[in-house]
Parts: C-alpha cells; sequence; structure tokens
C-alpha cells in the first residue's frame, strides 16, 4: 500500500504520523498543515550536490502564533515527531527550507511576520521570523524612520531573524549580525517562552537596548542551535548617516591580497573604514558582467588567462575592494584622504568611486548592499555554471595577509582538481575574515555534482587539518564540520541538547546536534 | 510570570513533560492578541515588484512580462524553482496571490 505521505520521519511509524498530523491540524486547521507533494514542492528543492530526496520532508506546519508554536512542540513531544524550524526559508546555499534529515517536519514561521517594533530614537527593532528585509525596509521609509538595514545578498526575500540566527554577514558597519541583536523570545521545547536578557523582567523597557542581562548570557546558544524556536527577535539599526562614500579599490595580481589586507586591518580596526568591506576575486564579480560560456568551454575550471581576458574586458581588478565611509561630509573628507594615502602608497591600487564606477552594474551593487538597499544582483552568480548547483565553502581566517593568501591558494587548488572555479570572496570583521566561496556547479549534471560533493568535502577536510574552521555549512555537511571542532564542545553541545530538549524534537542534526 | 528553568530537571522528568503540555500557557502568549495583523500581498504587481522584479528587471533571471506565458506554466515554476531559481511556498506568496501574480506576469501591457 503506498502511503499517503512522501516521507515520514526516522522511527515514526505511519500510524502514528497519522495521529500527530491529526493534532496539527486541531491546533492550525487543515489548511496550514502540508502533506501533499504538491504542496511540499517548495521545500524539497536545495542548492546542494546531494539527492533532494534525502532532506524531502514529511510535512509542513504553518504557525503564526506563539500559542500555537507552544501546543506544537507538546504533539511533538508526544509522538517524538522532529520538526525543523525555518523562517523565510531562504537559506539558499545551506539547505534552503529543506530539513536537514529526511521526514522532518517543517515548522515554517514565514507567516508568523509582524513587525511589532522599531524605535527610531533608539535605532532598534522587534520582529517575528517571517518578516523580510523587504517588508521592513518598506516599513521603515513608510514611516520615515531614518535608520538603514544590514542584510546578506539575498536581501529582500530573506529575513533578519534567520539570517542572523545562522550568524549570517551583511556589508554596512552593522555587518556582523549577531554583534547587534538584542532580545529574543524563544519557544523552548518544553512549551515554556523563555525572554533572554532584560526580556525576562516583567514590565522591563530595556529589552532591546541591554543585550547581556543578569547572569550567564542565553542568546548565543539560540544561534546556529536547535535549543529553542524563536519567536520574537531584537536588533539594533543603523542611523542613516548625513552622507555616505562607496568605493572600490582595484588590484590586478592575487598575490596583492597581502598588500589589501595589510592595508586595511588598521583601517578597519581603528574604525576608518567602519563597514564589512569585501575583497572580491574577478571571478566572484564576473558574473554580473560576463558569461563563461563566452570565454572557456568543455569541463574543468576555468584557466587564469580567461580569467584574465575577463578582468580586461570589463574593467574588473583581479581583487576588487568594496569599501565605504559614513557620517558628515568632514568626517568623510578625513578618512578618505587616510585611505587613499594609505592605498596610494605601493602604486599598485586603482580607486575608483561613484564619479568612475556610477555606471558600473558590480559596483552599484555593491555599493546598495552597503547601504542596506534590496537587490538581489548577486544572484548572477547562479548563472556562472547554471543548473542550480551552489554551496557556500565558509571557512575563518586570520586579517592577516599570509594567511589570506594561504587560503585562496589552497581552495583554488583542490577546485581546480575538481574542475571548479574560485568564486571566492573575503568579507573582513574585527580582526577576521568570512572566506567566502560559492562552490558553484550544474546540479542537473551528475558528473558534476559528484565532482561538486567530492570537492567540498575535501575542501572541509584539508582545511579543518590546517586548523581553519568553517563558521557556516549547508545541511548536507553539519556532522563533518562539528567533528571538526573536536570532542569536547561537540560533548557540551550534546550535553545541552538533553538538558533543553530531552526527546530530540527540535531541529535534530542542526549544526550537528542530536 | 512563570519561571523559566534550564536546569537538570528536564531529563530527570522529561517522560512527564507530556503530561503538562496543555496546561503550559506562558503569560507572554496572552500579549498576542493585542498585535495587530501580519503582512499580507496587496496584489500581483507588488509581488511581482518585491520578488520577481529584483532578478527578472535585473539581467539575472530572463524576461518573463509581456511573454504570454502560461499561467499553469508560472504557478509550477514558482512553487518548484527552476535551476537556479529558488522555489516560493505558498506561506511566502498564497495561492490566491500567486494566482494574481501569474495573471500580471502573462497578461501583455497594452501597447500605445
Amino acid at each position: 500500500m503506498t502511503s499517503k505521505y512522501i516521507a515520514l520521519p526516522k522511527s515514526v511509524t505511519e500510524k502514528v504520523f497519522d495521529a500527530a498530523i491529526n493534532d496539527f491540524r486541531s491546533v492550525l486547521g487543515d489548511a496550514a498543515v502540508l502533506i501533499s507533494a504538491e504542496q511540499l514542492a517548495p521545500y524539497i528543492k536545495t542548492m546542494m550536490p546531494v539527492s533532494d530526496a534525502e532532506h524531502a520532508p514529511s510535512a509542513a506546519l504553518l504557525a503564526t502564533t506563539v500559542e500555537q508554536i507552544q501546543k506544537i512542540v507538546g504533539i511533538c513531544n508526544r509522538y517524538k515527531v522532529p520538526i525543523w524550524t525555518i523562517s523565510t526559508g531562504k537559506n539558499l546555499g545551506y539547505g534552503s527550507a529543506a530539513p536537514a534529515e529526511r521526514g522532518q517536519v517543517v515548522l515554517d514561521l514565514k507567516r508568523m511576520n509582524r513587525i511589532l517594533e522599531v524605535d527610531k530614537d533608539l535605532a532598534f527593532a522587534l520582529v517575528e521570523p517571517g518578516v523580510t528585509y523587504q517588508q521592513l525596509d518598506d516599513y521603515i521609509k513608510e514611516h520615515k524612520l531614518g535608520l538603514w538595514l544590514s542584510m546578506p545578498a539575498p536581501s529582500a526575500i530573506a529575513g533578519p531573524v534567520g539570517n542572523t540566527l545562522d550568524r549570517g554577514v551583511g556589508y554596512t558597519p552593522y555587518g556582523e549580525h549577531f554583534l547587534f541583536a538584542c532580545g529574543m523570545e524563544v519557544v523552548l521545547a518544553n512549551g515554556e517562552v523563555l525572554r533572554t536578557g532584560m526580556g525576562s523582567m516583567p514590565n522591563s523597557n530595556t529589552w532591546q537596548v541591554f543585550k547581556w542581562g543578569y547572569g550567564p548570557y542565553l542568546d548565543g546558544i539560540f544561534t546556529q542551535s536547535n535549543y529553542g524556536i524563536v519567536t520574537k527577535f531584537g536588533f539594533w539599526l543603523m542611523p542613516e548617516p548625513p552622507a555616505f562614500k562607496p568605493f572600490v579599490i582595484q588590484y590586478e595580481y592575487e598575490e596583492d591580497i597581502v598588500e589589501i589586507v595589510e592595508t586595511i586591518r588598521p583601517l578597519r580596526i581603528s574604525g576608518v573604514i567602519p563597514n564589512a568591506v569585501v575583497i572580491a576575486h574577478a571571478l566572484y564579480e564576473a558574473p554580473v558582467k560576463a558569461r563563461r560560456s563566452d570565454y572557456v568551454s568543455g569541463p574543468g575550471s576555468i584557466p587564469d588567462e580567461a580569467v584574465y581576458r575577463i578582468m580586461k574586458d570589463h574593467k574588473l581588478g583581479i581583487w576588487n575592494v568594496y569599501a565605504a565611509l559614513y557620517g558628515t561630509q568632514e568626517q568623510i573628507d578625513v578618512n578618505w584622504k587616510i585611505v587613499t594615502q594609505a592605498f596610494g602608497r605601493s602604486g599598485k591600487a586603482k580607486i575608483l568611486t561613484e564619479q568612475e564606477a556610477a555606471e558600473d552594474p558590480a559596483f552599484v551593487y555593491r555599493a546598495k548592499l552597503m547601504r542596506g538597499e534590496m537587490t538581489l544582483t548577486e544572484f548572477s552568480l547562479y548563472n556562472w555554471r547554471g543548473g542550480g548547483g551552489s554551496m557556500w565553502f565558509a571557512p575563518v581566517s586570520q586579517a592577516r595577509g599570509s594567511e589570506t593568501l594561504k587560503q585562496m591558494a589552497l581552495t583554488k587548488q583542490i577546485l581546480a582538481k575538481y574542475g571548479l572555479d574560485y568564486s571566492g570572496e573575503f568579507i573582513v570583521g574585527m580582526r577576521d575574515m568570512h572566506h567566502i566561496v560559492d562552490v558553484l556547479y550544474d546540479k542537473t549534471d551528475p558528473e558534476q555534482t559528484k565532482a561538486a560533493y567530492q570537492c567540498f568535502d575535501e575542501l572541509l577536510t584539508e582545511f579543518s587539518a590546517r586548523g581553519y574552521g568553517t563558521y557556516r555549512v549547508n545541511t548536507a555537511f553539519m556532522d563533518k564540520v562539528a567533528e571538526t571542532y573536536g570532542p569536547v564542545q561537540r560533548n557540551v553541545h550534546k550535553t545541552l541538547k538533553k538538558a533543553l530538549d530531552p526527546n530530540g524534537i527540535l531541529a535534530p542534526g542542526k549544526s550537528g546536534i542530536r | 510570570m512563570k519561571e523559566t528553568r534550564l536546569g537538570g530537571a528536564f531529563v530527570v522528568f522529561g517522560f512527564m513533560l507530556v503530561i503538562f503540555f496543555p496546561a503550559i500557557n506562558h503569560a507572554w502568549s496572552a500579549q498576542e492578541e493585542k498585535l495587530s495583523a501580519g503582512f499580507a500581498w496587496k496584489d500581483g504587481a507588488e509581488i511581482y515588484a518585491k520578488i520577481c522584479a529584483y532578478c527578472h528587471e535585473a539581467q539575472v533571471g530572463p524576461p518573463i512580462r509581456n511573454r504570454e506565458l502560461p499561467i499553469s506554466y508560472i504557478r509550477t515554476i514558482v512553487r518548484n524553482g527552476n535551476r537556479a531559481m529558488p522555489s516560493f511556498r505558498s506561506s511566502e506568496i498564497d495561492d490566491e496571490s500567486l494566482t494574481k501574480l501569474a495573471d500580471f506576469i502573462s497578461k501583455t501591457e497594452a501597447q500605445h
């Protein structure tokens, strides 16, 4: 007999699952409990090099209130049914909206999408998980609040809750998003509702202005984790500066990354350049302007000679440093002088501002990202190989020139072994760099898909062997990355899991935690 | 307000939790009633402008307007995605709004 479900949770019989579904329906109504293949199709598509069937959910639940979620976790505990929570479900290249394991029930909070508060004076927001950056941006503009967002490249269709909880980054001075998180509401696996920090105190009005509360700081354990379901999330917004000056600095040789990083680090640490600077390789920017098929055909990674031609044809550096200055015109003038002096010293840098690059599509979208304006232009990357395959390889590096060069060379070497291109960038943190490489491949090509999987596996193995840790990874490789951080951390994660979620109902497998 | 405990008691009494769930209804959730309704799409043009246009009007994805694309085709692509294009769930674009969107995309603009 064929099942009425496209998948079942691990170790749950169809009869037990029937009972769970009935209970979910009694809480949410029939229309908010999705089980048919047609209804679940949007949850299944991923960009990972594994069969989408491995990540097919058994059902999706569209909850809209905290009370519903409290009841849902009760049902999950009763029937030992695992749920995988998503917010906007646009964690593209990290697993999209699909669960970590086949058969998990997706708890989809996209419809829980109220903007609860935006305070103009204190410059903070409190939102629900389904709020997108677009929705918040529209709200801020409509109410003329004079605040800027910081968001990742999928901006309009992604949202601050999911991105920050997965410790994603943006490109403004508030680009390290979790640094600017302030207060969460979390439904725990036992159904209780925790408000972190000052939010635990009745009548407190400091939940979104003071992060630490009293006692151990808890917010961190609800990021990249499966210890609770975040239902409200506070974070700080940047007041719109009186003036903004985006610029790009281009370099011609890959080895120049050493000079770039050594020049930027002191400017970033001292705050002269306040934003999350991006050092983008030519192949990260090329898809905005060029087609790969115009430069190379057949299998294998793109040769350096072709990359050089793309650079010349499309006015790109091999490295393109995107940064911006923010503040009053006087502040910008002073800092601009410091920046141009620092980068002008060696004579290698080509410095461009809006005056020279206003028509350049790569500069335009980068400038938008640096002022929190919606754009999806970075999705051009997906056209490079075509076929919808993408995984973000994201090792962390010291902000030290010699280290970035080593990481770039190693990544490029391993990618080339599997016939893949180096579409990489470094996002400059305060003292670190998020080395972000889009491992692009054609998912409609089985051979390339297999190669991409093996390549990603080798990247993780080789980087961890050298002490380079990955900060975030797609759902197919979470266990492998968890292993690289050693048994003690894994045991602590597991101990917390057992304490907070003894039945293991919340997103088993997230960050390798069960 | 009910105190939230994060101790080992959950492990010891984990098997008993089921019994207590129906009674759990934290004070915070009572505040839900006072809050405004969530976001809802106005029409197909709004969805197109706030989602589709960022790629399909920006040389990232192909142009899709004024091509008389069948409504059923548009619905299928939106829900399933297509190669690099992500899929969109009914929680993002509900069925009724998707009908309006498909109509907006497929309708040929008057040429004057």
